[in-house]
């Protein structure tokens, strides 16, 4: 657990899976839940210290009750990074990319590159997102995965069955989904597209290309917002391309990250 | 005990395969026409109600829904403040949440207690995750937050001395001055809730009324009601049954056969139209972890073999009556049944529907005439020695003054 005071705001104890050696690089996970120490957070921390905090409200992360709005979320994250000794490699997957996005474009002096995955935080009108990301459980999942038949059983989760507890991985993903509702309800845009082009990191933008709830047209208007972002699309990917194409998915950042 | 008039402003004339009633139901199944001939059926039916001595008139609030039409409980209160003498007007509730800024809220409710002369019982509600997190897009997570900031500036608002300034995370006021004022100075304040423990520390904490508003009768009430009562007990409160209000279905007949023949169709409508997707009822972050646990290890008052039955369809008119989904039948057999529950469940305030589904107009007009001559007036003893402080004095003094009493002819009125 790792203690941040953010001053005026509140205290944050978080949860931190950290792995590899070498630069940091922060991972920010998505709406659903930290994946835990999953296969792609060590394939990179052969290059980086990969430090990846589950965020304020999720699992046992404490200081949900802090945040008024997204800008009091953005400056624990300032803190964070100032506490590793920042500048970092920044990655933010689904709801993470957001706060990834935003955490950039504020304090660009703390993000070396940014990678942003399947992320929410832009709304187009008239192509808006096929599928609500808190909809009903089956249209969701046919929505995240390009192959729901072929998803891992199970999914990579930081959550451990606690033997004492039956309905303990049911309360985690009511916990889970209810703090996601914080940024993404009823739509997942606070702002974020008036303040992409203040990014200043060489930034890449990944989306499955069969995302239903971050849809390609929304990676691309991100890209297309951030004057430094380049843009690949994953084919066989719904909104987890780390897990779909993971190959695919590493090469691609591992590439951008080299360059 | 007290009885307050409601129904669900409920459309009648539903299509039987119609895929849902509430967020996203059909554009074209509701008329705009006939469904201002509802509100009209509802008013008269209230006034009818004001007349035969019921306590109070209850609207609420709901939203996107054919199976509750009334996106403003206020419009119909305000309807009834003009146009009824007695009853208390039973606003259960404002759901303060979606109102934007909620002094709105207490503007509407004074407008209403003004033109009622000292009617309004104010009522503040959460607000149903339909209602809030979907059509109305307030994210779960801030519900709640949102409801406390509101209810303290309009408790503000009725009774400041002076204007004042209020900085709050969700509203931001520089000149909070309402006007009117309502003539009670604070109303009555009463808040429903499903059964969490904050909502019950709350109502305890501030003196409302809790009100909880199931329509499934005594025995899926039991566990919850009782849930209360011990919070009650421990936090060391008075045990005032008026301080607790429950929803009951009612449906009374000449005998038996006649109430089954009169309203078994609506009682069946009422309980199968309420169709939606499950989703819409559970957002994420509507429902905190603790109260979801609690709920898990309360018992259960009513099986889900039951409740699966109950959406089909598959339940009888007596099987309803048997479950206390519904109180039907003679006006001694519900008399002794209503008194029953009162005992039972230790409560002051019966909020009796008396307008059930698609029930035709004048059959809930006889449910009213019977109920509020031949039944009503036999059980006003139930918890009479107890003091309520949870109904204005003015709805007290003149139904008490007005109601028919027991010992007036069954058929006058």
């Amino acid at each position: 657990m790792s203690t941040v005071d953010v001053p005026n705001v509140g205290t944050f104890t978080v949860n931190v899976v950290t792995t590899g050696s070498g630069d940091p690089l922060v991972f920010l996970h998505g709406y659903e839940r930290h994946p835990g120490e999953a296969a792609f957070l060590t394939e990179l921390g052969k290059s980086y210290s990969v430090v990846a905090p589950e965020q304020p409200g999720y699992g046992t992360s404490e200081g949900f009750e802090n945040l008024t709005d997204i800008y009091d979320l953005v400056l624990f994250y300032r803190k964070f990074i100032e506490t590793l000794g920042g500048p970092v490699v920044l990655v933010g997957h689904s709801s993470g990319g957001m706060i990834a996005g935003e955490i950039a474009a504020f304090f660009p002096h703390l993000v070396k590159k940014l990678v942003l995955v399947d992320s929410f935080g832009v709304w187009i009108d008239d192509q808006p997102a096929p599928q609500d990301p808190f909809g009903a459980p089956k249209d969701v999942q046919a929505a995240l995965w390009a192959d729901p038949s072929a998803k891992p059983d199970p999914e990579p989760t930081i959550f451990v069955e606690d033997p004492n507890d039956p309905f303990g991985a049911m309360f985690f993903q009511a916990q889970n989904l209810g703090t996601a509702t914080k940024f993404l309800w009823p739509i997942a845009d606070r702002g974020l597209a008036r303040r992409l082009p203040y990014v200043d990191a060489p930034t890449l933008v990944v989306n499955g290309a069969k995302d239903g709830v971050v849809p390609v047209a929304q990676a691309e208007e991100i890209a297309r917002l951030v004057p430094t972002a380049e843009l690949e699309i994953i084919d066989g990917a719904g909104h987890y391309p780390m897990f779909e194409q993971p190959e695919q998915f590493l090469t691609v950042v591992k590439n951008f990250l080299a360059k | 005990m007290k009885f307050h008039w409601f129904a669900e402003a409920t459309y009648g004339d539903l299509p039987k395969d119609v895929s849902s009633v509430s967020v996203d139901i059909p554009r074209d199944v509701l008329d705009p026409y006939t469904v201002g001939q509802h509100y009209k059926m509802f008013t008269r039916l209230m006034q009818q109600a004001d007349a035969l001595g019921w306590d109070g008139l209850a609207v609420n609030e709901h939203h996107q829904t054919a199976f509750a039409m009334t996106p403003s409980p206020n419009l119909l209160a305000a309807t009834l403040a003009d146009t009824t003498q007695n009853a208390a007007i039973l606003i259960i509730g404002d759901s303060l949440a979606l109102y934007n800024p909620p002094i709105r809220v207490a503007e509407e409710m004074a407008y209403i207690d003004c033109v009622s002369e000292g009617r309004v019982i104010a009522g503040f509600v959460f607000g149903t995750p339909p209602d809030t997190a979907f059509a109305y897009g307030i994210p779960p997570a801030e519900i709640r937050d949102r409801f406390h900031e509101a209810r303290q500036l309009i408790t503000r608002a009725w009774t400041e001395p002076e204007p004042f300034a209020f900085n709050g995370k969700y509203n931001k006021l520089r000149y909070v001055n309402a006007v009117p004022r309502p003539i009670q100075g604070r109303p009555p304040i009463w808040v429903p809730g499903t059964g969490s423990v904050e909502t019950w520390d709350l109502v305890l904490q501030e003196d409302y009324c809790y009100g909880y508003l199931s329509f499934l009768g005594l025995d899926n009430a039991r566990p919850i009601v009782k849930g209360f009562w011990d919070r009650v007990d421990e936090l060391g409160a008075e045990a005032n049954p008026n301080r607790m209000a429950f929803t009951q279905l009612i449906c009374v007949a000449d005998s038996d056969a006649e109430a089954e023949a009169k309203y078994a169709e609506a009682v069946n409508y009422f309980f199968t139209m309420q169709k939606g997707q499950p989703h819409f009822g559970t957002p994420p972050g509507y429902t905190s972890i603790a109260t979801q646990r609690e709920q898990l290890r309360r018992a259960k008052g009513v099986s889900p073999e039951v409740r699966a039955k109950l959406a089909r369809g598959e339940l009888s008119f007596w099987d309803y009556d048997d479950l206390g989904f519904i109180i039907a039948g003679t006006p001694e057999k519900v008399r002794q049944r209503v008194r029953d529950l009162a005992v039972e469940l230790r409560v002051g305030q019966l909020i009796t529907c008396m307008h059930i589904g698609n029930l035709p107009e004048e059959v809930a007009a006889e449910n009213n005439h019977l109920f509020g001559t031949q039944v009503a007036p036999h059980l006003r003893d139930v918890w009479s020695e107890y003091e309520d402080r949870w109904t204005p004095q003015v709805s007290q003094q003149r139904v008490a003054a007005h109601a028919p009493r027991a010992d007036l002819s069954p058929t006058s009125a």
